[in-house]
């Protein structure tokens, strides 16, 4: 036991707990899903600007569960897509090459357009596909 | 000219990449993250500004706050896209060589370049408090003025006058606001600012060609339209009651709210209860302090820092009722019992 040991302080880092704003976010996505199903409209809710703390993140990751798919994505940093027990409700998280999440999203829609190949890109691959073809 | 979009497309970065920045981008701007597309679309036809940086009354926690930042990748390509032609800290030119540096970004991009400024202007006794060249702030900033696109006042110093304008100011500081009035200015402020909230805006500017929206202080709305206390995770404390009286007490361990200790969150409009610092390691109340409100105008000159709101002269209980009940959590009855529990604590100091 070192001296720092021996101070009676007792540490409670409130910032871990759950603070409740877990339950109003999945109100407001089942509130999303409805309204794809109903009319097609897709949507993503921006999880860093919500004042949710560790202990929300971990409630959140319980609550939405493991769906059917996951998939990872390699663009300038790892991007990580899941989707939840809730068919068509998608965890993305995306990371810079540092491995710092720099946009952490819940998408409701049946694809998150990251997964979609870009056309600019598949140009670009098919350039590459005939050249290796000569 | 070329735009963003050819330059990183240039660079070699997939459209897909590009998409996922622009995702990135528009988190950091705190737009909805439906409006990522039409960043995209915005900033592949943006061109690349030229930005000059001038330096005042200030103590480069600015600068520090900005060039410290650990997310690497985001924040140099933002800081990549601006041309920075003279910032006195960060170029390697020094004296009439750096003089003509900023003379000539003046006189190349007239009209279009983002003026930056830190620190106050000190215009006592003709503004001999402050000189670089044997001219004064004042004359350098307005000079630097006249052919701006906007001007951006980093920092409290900048945007409200801060520690230089603390009473009894004996350099007459004074706010970029106080002297600029011709130009658009965006004020930025804190002690030093929040680093995400400084590249958010140029950022906003770059994509969009154009100033956020500001509110009646001059700041960006999207970072400065809630206070400390709407998003802060000791909030529901607040609300209960349940508050730390000493920064050992039983409360203060159990992350109580730090109201009585002098916490200035319920007035004070920043970012740091979401975006919070250190790659969103904490912030000040995180840390168990209360907030010093230093995003605010004369934060210095409001009474002590560990008393409570309601016995400074922050402002008086009614504001500071009309404060707690912008909370969306806070309804009438709610905001009702605080301002009388702000009244108490008042009564009791």
């Amino acid at each position: 036991m070192n001296a720092l040991d021996r101070i009676g302080v007792k540490v409670v880092a409130a910032a871990d707990l759950p603070t409740g704003n877990v339950k109003a976010l999945l109100h407001e996505l089942a509130e999303l899903l409805d309204a794809w199903l109903q009319r097609g409209e897709v949507a993503s809710i921006d999880l860093r600007s919500l004042p949710l703390s560790l202990g929300d993140y971990e409630e959140l990751r319980a609550a939405l569960g493991e769906g059917a798919v996951s998939a990872s994505v390699e663009a300038i940093g790892a991007s990580e897509v899941r989707e939840s027990r809730y068919p068509g409700v998608w965890r993305v998280t995306h990371r810079n090459e540092a491995g710092e999440v720099v946009a952490d999203l819940i998408e409701v829609c049946a694809l998150p357009e990251i997964l979609r190949a870009p056309v600019e890109d598949a140009a670009g691959g098919l350039i590459r596909l005939k050249e290796t073809l000569q | 000219m070329t735009t963003l979009g050819d330059s990183l497309l240039a660079s070699g970065i997939s459209r897909r990449a590009f998409l996922k920045f622009c995702t990135a981008l528009t988190s950091l701007m705190a737009l909805p993250p439906g409006m990522a597309p039409a960043v995209a679309q915005a900033l592949a036809k943006a061109k690349r500004p030229s930005v000059i940086w001038l330096s005042f009354q200030e103590c480069t926690g600015c600068t520090e706050s900005l060039t410290r930042t650990s997310s690497p990748t985001l924040e140099n390509l933002i800081l990549d896209m601006v041309s920075l032609d003279y910032h006195h800290t960060l170029q390697a030119a020094a004296g009439f060589a750096a003089e003509e540096a900023r003379e000539h970004a003046m006189k190349e991009f007239d009209g279009k370049y983002l003026l930056l400024v830190d620190g106050s202007i000190p215009t006592g006794d003709g503004g001999i408090y402050g000189t670089w060249g044997g001219e004064s702030f004042v004359d350098i900033l307005e000079q630097s003025v006249k052919g701006a696109a906007a001007v951006v006042a980093i920092g409290s110093c900048a945007s409200f006058g801060g520690l230089p304008k603390a009473n009894p100011n004996p350099t007459g500081a004074r706010a970029v606001s106080d002297l600029v009035k011709n130009k658009p200015v965006i004020n930025v402020p804190g002690c030093p600012p929040i680093a995400v909230v400084m590249t958010g805006v140029l950022a906003h500017y770059l994509t969009f060609g154009r100033i956020p929206e500001l509110d009646a202080q001059g700041r960006p709305v999207a970072f400065y339209g809630e206070t400390i206390h709407d998003r802060c995770y000791r909030r529901p404390f607040y609300d209960q009651g349940k508050f730390a009286k000493t920064f050992d007490d039983e409360g203060a361990r159990s992350g109580w709210c730090l109201y009585e200790l002098g916490c200035k969150g319920p007035i004070t409009h920043n970012a740091c209860a979401t975006v919070k610092w250190n790659a969103g390691t904490s912030f000040p109340i995180q840390s168990g302090h209360g907030c010093l409100g230093c995003s605010e105008p004369d934060f210095w000159d409001k009474g002590s820092f560990y008393k409570a709101l309601a016995t400074t002269s922050w402002g008086d209980a009614a504001t500071l009722g009309a404060a707690a009940a912008v909370g969306v959590a806070a309804g009438a009855a709610a905001a009702w019992m605080a301002r009388g529990r702000q009244d108490r604590i008042a009564k009791e100091k």
